[in-house]
């Protein structure tokens, strides 16, 4: 079953957020949806480099009231 | 992207120690392999008896800044955050052979952290294909 895993680093700097990503990505599997929410002003390209870099997929990228919140579906898993 | 990120660490200044675990970090989390090559003035900071890495007398005004920023965002230290970044991915450190020697270092003394004690030459081989940055 798909699950989806909410990631909250809001507060964290370079590179928390993505490190904090990175953890929760290690306990997940393809299907799985992860959302996190940051508030780092370099998480945007951040996150936008980590998903080109492992190949998993962007759902969602918005940007609000000085959160940045990223949708990932997890594709990449071997 | 190059196949990994070498990193050969010299200077003992604590503000060099910020780039070095951030890069370290940053790489482990995109999946780089990383080899630190740990040498110069350093390699005091990676033995067991380790003292606190000191900000450079010129930056003073800033550091005291540095330090309340990072303590305000809960950011670990260099050492913690190159400790996650080894569980996280493929994170090497290799202390400088030569320099141990010059300061009487021994295998035992240094930190949990470090993964070998090796010559240049075997480093240069094994980072051949990495990018390279030395701080």
């Amino acid at each position: 079953m798909a699950e989806k895993i909410v990631v909250d680093a809001r507060g964290m700097a370079c590179p928390g957020p993505i490190t904090k990503l990175v953890r929760a990505y290690r306990n997940a599997k393809n299907g799985d949806i992860i959302e996190v929410v940051a508030t780092d002003p370099g998480f945007k390209p951040d996150v936008e480099a980590w998903v080109k870099r492992t190949g998993n997929e962007l759902v969602e990228l918005k940007e609000g009231d000085g959160v940045i919140r990223a949708v990932i579906k997890v594709t990449a898993k071997k | 992207m190059a196949k990994g990120l070498a990193i050969v660490m010299f200077s003992g200044e604590a503000e060099k120690f910020i780039p070095l675990a951030v890069l370290t970090q940053t790489a482990a989390n995109l999946g780089v392999p990383v080899k630190i090559f740990v040498t110069g003035y350093a390699t005091l900071y990676f033995t067991k008896n380790k003292p606190e890495p000191r900000f450079t007398k010129e930056f003073e005004d800033m550091a005291s800044k540095l330090l309340e920023g990072m303590k305000k965002l809960n950011m670990p230290s260099w050492y913690d955050i190159v400790k996650e970044a080894k569980e996280t991915g493929d994170v090497k450190i290799y202390v400088c052979s030569l320099m141990a020697e010059v300061i009487g270092l021994k295998k035992e003394d240094l930190d949990p952290i470090v993964d070998d004690m090796v010559g240049a030459a075997f480093f240069m081989g094994e980072t051949a294909d990495y990018q390279v940055i030395f701080i």
